[in-house]
Formats: C-alpha cells, sequence, structure tokens
C-alpha cells in the first residue's frame, strides 16, 4: 500500500492546490476555464472569511513525482444550508493523480469528509458529477451515493456575470 | 409602497418556515421539512452564520387574510468555484401565490445579484425541478443557462446510513 497522510490545507499548498484544479479540469476538458489565481486562493482559503476547506492527500520525499511533488491529492470543500434539514457539506472538487489511484488515497479523502459531516452536525453530502464521467458516478453509487437529478429531478442552473450586471442595475 | 425588500431577522423566521412549507408543498415534497424556526434561528443568526435571507414584505393594508405581511423570501449562501472563485448559490427563491405578478419574485434576485456584485461573485447558481415549467420560464428568461442540459451535470448525495457508514470506515 502506497504512503501517504491526509491533512489540512495550509496556505503553502496554494500552488499545489492550484496545480491540481487544473490537472482535473483538464481531465473535464474545460481547462481554459480556470480563471482562479494562486493570490485569490490564498485569500478566499484562509484569509478572514474562508470561502472553503480543503484536504490535502501527501506522499512521503522518496514518493514524490520526478517534478518533486508531495501533494497528490486534494478535496475542496464548504458549507451549505437546506430549508428543510439544515447544514450540508458540500464537495466541489475530489482529485487523485493518476499515477496515485489504486492505493486508496481517493476512499479515505471520502472517508474523512464523511467523518466531518457527521461531527459538524450535517445531514448530507452533496456534489456533481458530469454524466459522462462513469467511472466517477460508479465510485459514488458503490458508496450509496443517489443521483438527485435522475431520482428527483432537479437540474443545475447557472446565471453568468453579464446578466448579474443587469439584473442589479434595474 | 406596494412592498419592500429587506434583510431577514431572527423574528423572521416563524414566517421564512411557513414559506419554506408552501413551497415545499409546491415542490410535492412537504414530507422531506424536517427543520423549524429554532434550527433556523440557530443556523442563520448566530455567530457564524450558514445562509443568508431577504424578505419581501407588504404594508399592513395589504396583509394576506390570515394577517401576514412576510410574502416572499431568498435564502442563499456563498460557495467557491475552483475554476472562477466565489459564487452565490440561490437555495430558495418564493413569493406566495396571491402577491405574485407585481415583481417581487425579479426584485428578490436583483436583490441577491446586487449582492453578488458587491461582494464580488461571479456567479449565481440555483437547482431546477425539470417539471416546474414557470420557474424554468422566469430564469431563462433573465439569462439562466441550465447547465444540467449543456455540459451534462448531475446533483448526487450522500444521506443518512449511507453517509454514517462512509464515516464509521473512517481512521
Amino acid at each position: 500500500m502506497e504512503q501517504f497522510i491526509l491533512r489540512n490545507a495550509e496556505p503553502k499548498d496554494v500552488s499545489d492546490i492550484l496545480r491540481l484544479i487544473k490537472e482535473l479540469a483538464k481531465f473535464e476538458e474545460m481547462e481554459e476555464q480556470v480563471v482562479l489565481t494562486e493570490k485569490e486562493l490564498l485569500e478566499d482559503g484562509f484569509g478572514e472569511h474562508p470561502f472553503y476547506h480543503c484536504v490535502v492527500a501527501e506522499v512521503p520525499e522518496e514518493k514524490q513525482t520526478p517534478e518533486g511533488y508531495r501533494v497528490v491529492g486534494f478535496a475542496m470543500y464548504y458549507f451549505t444550508y437546506d430549508p428543510w434539514i439544515g447544514k450540508l457539506l458540500y464537495l466541489e472538487d475530489f482529485y487523485v493523480m493518476k499515477e496515485f489511484r489504486g492505493y486508496g488515497i481517493g476512499s479515505e479523502i471520502l472517508k474523512r469528509l464523511s467523518e466531518t459531516a457527521v461531527k459538524c452536525r450535517c445531514s448530507s453530502m452533496h456534489f456533481i458529477v458530469a454524466e459522462w464521467n462513469k467511472q466517477s458516478i460508479e465510485f459514488y453509487k458503490r458508496r450509496g451515493a443517489a443521483d438527485l437529478s435522475h431520482e428527483e429531478g432537479w437540474r443545475l442552473f447557472e446565471i453568468g456575470k453579464q446578466s448579474l450586471i443587469k439584473m442589479s442595475a434595474k | 409602497m406596494k412592498y419592500s425588500i429587506r434583510s431577514a431577522r431572527a423574528q423572521d423566521c416563524r414566517d421564512i418556515e411557513r414559506m419554506i412549507m408552501e413551497l415545499a408543498l409546491y415542490e410535492k415534497m412537504p414530507d422531506q421539512v424536517k427543520i423549524s424556526h429554532k434550527e433556523l434561528e440557530r443556523d442563520g443568526f448566530g455567530p457564524n452564520p450558514f445562509y443568508q435571507c431577504l424578505v419581501a414584505e407588504v404594508p399592513e393594508e395589504r396583509s394576506s387574510a390570515e394577517g401576514h405581511t412576510v410574502v416572499g423570501y431568498v435564502l442563499y449562501y456563498y460557495t467557491y468555484s475552483t475554476w472562477s472563485g466565489r459564487c452565490i448559490y440561490m437555495e430558495d427563491l418564493y413569493v406566495m401565490p396571491q402577491f405574485r405578478g407585481e415583481g417581487i419574485g425579479k426584485a428578490l434576485m436583483a436583490s441577491v445579484a446586487k449582492v453578488c456584485r458587491e461582494q464580488q461573485c461571479v456567479r449565481l447558481q440555483f437547482s431546477v425541478l425539470d417539471w416546474n415549467k414557470p420557474s424554468l420560464e422566469f430564469y431563462l428568461s433573465k439569462g439562466a443557462q441550465d447547465l444540467t442540459d449543456k455540459e451534462g451535470w448531475h446533483l448526487l448525495r450522500f444521506d443518512g446510513e449511507a453517509l454514517e457508514s462512509l464515516a464509521e470506515e473512517a481512521p
């Protein structure tokens, strides 16, 4: 079994986190949509009002990548609110580098997040998955996740900056 | 003035609870509502709020038959996109049926859009049930995009037993 530790992200991890965010975006075929910078990640995650929480997976020096990376996986989450059941944990991003898969890092991260959810009195953990991402959907369904878009008909909507400016000007 | 939009106060939680149930009834899931005004007060008006809320209020002479003057609400919170940073997620938007058609829904949404601008949030996200045609049309007319349709995103959930057994496996 590959050695690794899970720990809460620290300010020094922002460059690794951004690197992994871009790798995941590349996999989702939307790499050019990542406009976030290290500076924003630092301010938004480790400032006065954190907008997110992050857990990272780190391997010892002898297992690092050829480029010298030791942070090989991460999960970013935050707390949301459902007016029917209260606090929820929302999983925003979850990724393990390809060469470090198959050693249980993903499973350990998920377990740690669900433990956090239960400790914080969250009724459930929500997240979104692209419907073509069969591998991930299977990973989650095997662990008991329900597809609410399929079961209850929920569709995700978004209003972008331009439309928001128009709306707020009225 | 026909109505006003203001930030919710702790005392509004009973009205918010009432309207949450009305919206749940419309969404055909009233038995899924498990929290009351007590949790709403604790979670929205404590030292670490888990949500923000704006309410629409009418003057007393326009109150509903039961005497309610708080006739609409929007409940939202801050989220984070690893691609573009700060976002707002609009969890609930509701106006009592007898007060519709006056622009209250639009005003509540415009107020949230204003918060987005002030807090440098790049987008507003929310979910709509696929059979809810009036709401789908309302949002599309405001420039919303259906990301489930466009990009194939599905909402998944771990809850109850599944969440507990996952947590129990943690070292």
